[in-house]
């Protein structure tokens, strides 16, 4: 057991963890954001995704002593009046809603490299993500709306 | 699509609305808390020990090392839950074949053998490890053929359960391992003269597929005084309260089970899946219990039938479609689970939406030593519908006719006797085959190419029965605010009940958006519901919610008939509250409540109970003048280019159309439609159980491929119809499944078109496509 320093959404928390913890379970648990979530384990659907640094990382593969220091964004810490958030209400860009804080992430993720993407852009972006609703339509609508918008966090 | 005029006064009608979907900011920011997010009481957490063997008898369990782990606070075995239950251990919808635990025997590889019970998971993980099993092992049943030969048996007998109406002419049956035969017999096939008759033929095969909503199934169970609390994520709250019930021998006021909204479903959690090992471990060691299913254990709760389907279809010289028939044989696995309806609902529907008057079906449902499978979105019918659209396809294209022309010409019209012998009502195939195929340019020339790439079209039509007998309850709850709580058990995995279900008591009541609340089912607040599935909740549950918003309706019309001097038919409910037309007066919601109680805060309550009858199938001939309350009507069609080089199939344009009776919110109608057609494509190219003496190969998400945003179809447009049905509440009827029914064959009957090769067996893999282009000498 050691503690761990994160910075998550902005609010410094020290969590003592042990050495064999994923972060996904650490922002579970021990920080209480359970908009990240498990959907696979091994890295492939994209449901725990989180900003570590801006850098879009899935929490079920990552070692949590790792991070530390880090500075981490989840999807219930974005700004009231975020523009991905906006853009994706907005579109209806949700079935069950499982997944899509980890498409939002994502989405800011790749609006901060690429402000205008095009649909190709969006397309290679979230292909890792999955939504089994098949919601993708709606989600590729709110990418380019947030774009439009002008999202920046 | 109608747009629904205003109302009296210019107010905008709350059905046939695009309101917001129910809690949608929460959804994207993730705040809206799933069944695993809410909060517990501090739980032993709980790890399963899996059987290693498809078929063998338990000859002993060793949990000593396993129990001398520290952090470990118990290790149950299913003997331990058998000396403590006896035979109520083993539950399930349609027979009780299922045991929490197994105690005598394990039926496939994968079932839970086993129950750790500690501090924390990885504790129980490692304990789990120490269990020793020890196996004399029996003869496996791979597969349906070895299964039918009746030579070993799954189980040696079966017991039905006769918890469902549906389900209740089932009876005991031992030393077979066909569970459940359903026989249509119209007309007569045999006696149809040959001349002239021009026959198609196939075997058709649909894999066995996973449902994988990404939300991971988890159960949380505990004592609170002499009472079982479940928290699980399940689309049947009713019936697990009264399985669980069962199980322990408890009054059902003893168990409460509840939910939250699903990340997720599409049948995978229904009946018994976590529920009755979480409860008996709870009430057997007195104590709280956590389990969560990981991915992989997740593919091991249930599956989507595979099923093989021997089926042909004839036309005269004239071009009537004479015969049909087809031998349909579900692949179960271990338990029956829901398959005997499956089987049944199926069966009655393999002839296709088509004017048919000879046909001969039998349907079978079948035992092996595989994961049990259950229902999945369509309830076995895209299995069937893949035989009869490949069938009608190709006969159309031996006769020289156009595939659309030709379904057209023999479709099912209103007022026309399906085969099973059910009178058609609101199903209108034709108005949705013409939508797809007036969106795709059906009729216009395209070029087929000669290169690399090859363009080709298809259209399917999927027709499906409702389940029938079902009953539905609602209770509504008007504030003295004005504002309403509905309680109802239907629960919310995305197909949106949270958001029509308050859109159908606003309608009646005149109340705005967000204004009616959907209390998450709880089954000791929220009234009996048969299933939340097979796309029945709109027509049933919107049925309960509209006659329970009518009696409330009538209450208030009272309360301002008395309050104003008034006879009560000069009152009438608008937006602004009651109005008298006599008095010239309208009273508000909240003064006429706060008037007649004298407090504020107060409520008043209506409930209103929907059941529906049927008349059961004849068990010589599966004909019956009323199998079902409604039917789901469905068309698909396609533009695809195959890959001459890889065999690999692009969808450049899908149209998909669904006959809703009337659309209560038609963005979510339509987010159904296409978020099916996005699942069937995955269904149609490239879903796929892989399995190895009787083990799941493909089973994590690293091995078992999804539909990803880059399967989306360039163009996909959903085509609402609008057939209304005199019963559904304001005309409506369900969605959910419509749109993945026809979904595989269109895509098939458009490689078909493009490289001229017939394929019938699922998924369109690029090797299967390629390999077929080959053997047809395709280049």
């Amino acid at each position: 057991m050691r503690m761990l320093n994160l910075t998550v959404n902005g609010r410094v928390h020290d969590v003592p963890v042990d050495d064999n913890e994923l972060l996904l379970d650490v922002l579970r648990t021990k920080v209480g954001c359970t908009s990240v979530r498990e959907g696979c384990g091994v890295g492939a659907c994209g449901a725990c995704t989180v900003l570590v640094d801006g850098r879009s990382v899935s929490s079920c593969l990552a070692l949590a002593v790792r991070h530390d220091g880090a500075e981490i964004v989840t999807a219930d810490g974005l700004p009231g009046d975020d523009a991905v958030v906006e853009a994706f209400v907005e579109c209806g860009a949700m079935q069950c809603g499982y997944c899509i804080p980890g498409f939002v992430l994502m989405t800011h993720e790749l609006l901060a490299e690429n402000p205008q993407p095009d649909a190709e852009q969006i397309a290679a972006h979230l292909e890792g993500n999955i939504c089994r609703c098949g919601t993708y339509p709606e989600i590729c609508a709110a990418v380019t709306s947030a774009a439009a918008r002008g999202a920046r966090l | 699509m109608t747009e629904t005029a205003l109302r009296e006064g210019g107010e905008e009608p709350a059905v046939g609305a695009r309101w917001q979907r129910a809690a949608a900011r929460g959804k994207v920011r993730g705040t809206t808390k799933y069944v695993a997010d809410l909060p517990v009481p501090p739980c032993a957490q709980v790890a399963v020990y899996r059987s290693t063997r498809p078929h063998a008898r338990i000859l002993a369990v060793d949990v000593t090392q396993a129990a001398a782990l520290p952090g470990v606070q118990a290790v149950v075995t299913g003997q331990d839950l058998f000396a403590l239950l006896g035979e109520r251990l083993l539950t399930g919808p349609a027979f009780a074949d299922q045991p929490a635990l197994a105690y005598d025997r394990v039926r496939y590889v994968g079932e839970p053998v086993a129950a750790v019970l500690a501090r924390d998971l990885a504790t129980a993980r490692a304990a789990v490890d120490l269990i020793a099993v020890e196996y004399e092992d029996l003869e496996p049943v791979y597969d349906v053929e070895t299964a039918l030969k009746g030579e070993f048996f799954v189980h040696d007998v079966l017991r039905p359960s006769s918890v469902f109406g549906d389900l209740s002419h089932l009876r005991g049956k031992r030393d077979t391992n066909v569970c459940y035969e359903y026989n249509l017999r119209t007309g007569d096939v045999d006696a149809v003269p040959t001349d002239g008759v021009t026959t198609v033929s196939g075997e058709f095969w649909s894999p066995p597929v996973a449902h994988v909503p990404i939300e991971l199934p988890c159960t949380t169970a505990w004592v609170e005084d002499d009472r079982l609390e479940i928290l699980t994520t399940t689309q049947t709250p009713s019936y697990v309260r009264q399985a669980v019930a069962d199980l322990l021998d408890l009054p059902l006021n003893k168990v409460r089970v509840r939910t939250s909204v699903l990340g997720g479903s599409f049948g995978s959690k229904m009946y018994d899946r976590l529920e009755p090992l979480a409860a008996a471990l709870a009430w057997s060691q007195q104590t709280a219990v956590r389990l969560v299913a990981t991915r992989e254990e997740a593919f091991l709760l249930t599956t989507r039938h595979g099923a093989g389907v021997t089926s042909s279809m004839s036309a005269d010289a004239d071009g009537n479609i004479v015969a049909a028939t087809a031998d349909v044989a579900y692949d179960t696995g271990a338990f029956a689970d829901v398959g005997p309806r499956i089987t049944a609902k199926s069966g009655m529907v393999a002839a296709g939406p088509y004017r048919v008057e000879n046909a001969w079906i039998r349907s079978r449902c079948i035992y092996t030593n595989k994961p049990s499978a259950g229902p999945f979105r369509g309830f076995g019918v895209p299995q069937v519908t893949w035989s009869h659209e490949s069938l009608v396809d190709e006969l159309a294209r031996e006769l020289g006719e156009d595939p659309a022309e030709f379904r057209r010409r023999h479709l099912l019209r209103e007022g026309d006797e399906a085969p099973m012998g059910t009178v058609m009502h609101s199903a209108d195939f034709v108005g949705c085959l013409d939508a797809v195929t007036d969106e795709i340019g059906w009729t216009t020339p395209y070029e087929k190419g000669e290169g690399r790439w090859r363009r080709g079209r298809g259209v399917a039509v999927g027709m499906k029965a409702v389940l029938t007998p079902t009953i539905a309850n609602a209770v509504i709850q008007l504030n003295q605010d004005g504002s309403a709580t509905l309680m109802i058990s239907t629960v919310d995995m995305g197909q949106g009940s949270d958001t029509i279900m308050p859109q159908i008591v606003a309608e009646v009541l005149h109340l705005d958006e967000g204004s009616v609340r959907v209390v998450a089912a709880d089954t000791d607040t929220t009234p009996y519901d048969t299933i939340t599935a097979g796309s029945r909740s709109t027509y049933h549950t919107g049925n309960a919610v509209r006659a329970a918003a009518e009696k409330m309706r009538d209450k208030l019309v009272d309360l301002a008939a008395q309050r104003l001097g008034v006879a009560a038919s000069d009152c009438k409910v608008t937006s602004g509250g009651v109005m008298s037309t006599t008095a010239q007066e309208t009273v508000s919601i909240s003064d006429l409540m706060h008037g007649h109680f004298g407090a504020r805060g107060t409520t008043l309550t209506a409930e209103a109970n929907f059941t529906t009858s049927w008349q059961p199938y004849d068990h010589e001939t599966g004909r019956s003048r009323q199998v079902t309350e409604h039917w789901f009507a469905g068309a698909v069609a396609v533009e695809i280019l195959v890959d001459t080089m890889t065999g690999r199939v692009k969808v450049e344009q899908l149209a998909v159309a669904g006959d809703v009776g009337r659309a209560i919110n038609p963005t979510l109608v339509e987010q159904q439609l296409t978020g099916a057609a996005i699942m069937g494509i995955g269904h149609a190219l490239f879903d796929e159980l892989v399995f190895d003496q009787g083990q799941i190969v493909n089973g994590t998400l690293l091995d078992y491929q999804l539909p990803s945003v880059r399967d989306v179809p360039a163009k996909l447009t959903a085509h609402v119809i609008e057939s209304a049905h005199r019963t559904g509440p304001f005309g409506a009827k369900g969605v959910g499944e419509t749109g993945i029914l026809a979904i595989a064959p269109a895509i098939a009957n458009a490689v078909r078109d493009a490289v001229g090769v017939r394929i019938t067996r699922l998924p369109l893999s690029p090797e299967r496509v390629l390999e077929a282009m080959t053997e047809a000498g395709v280049s």
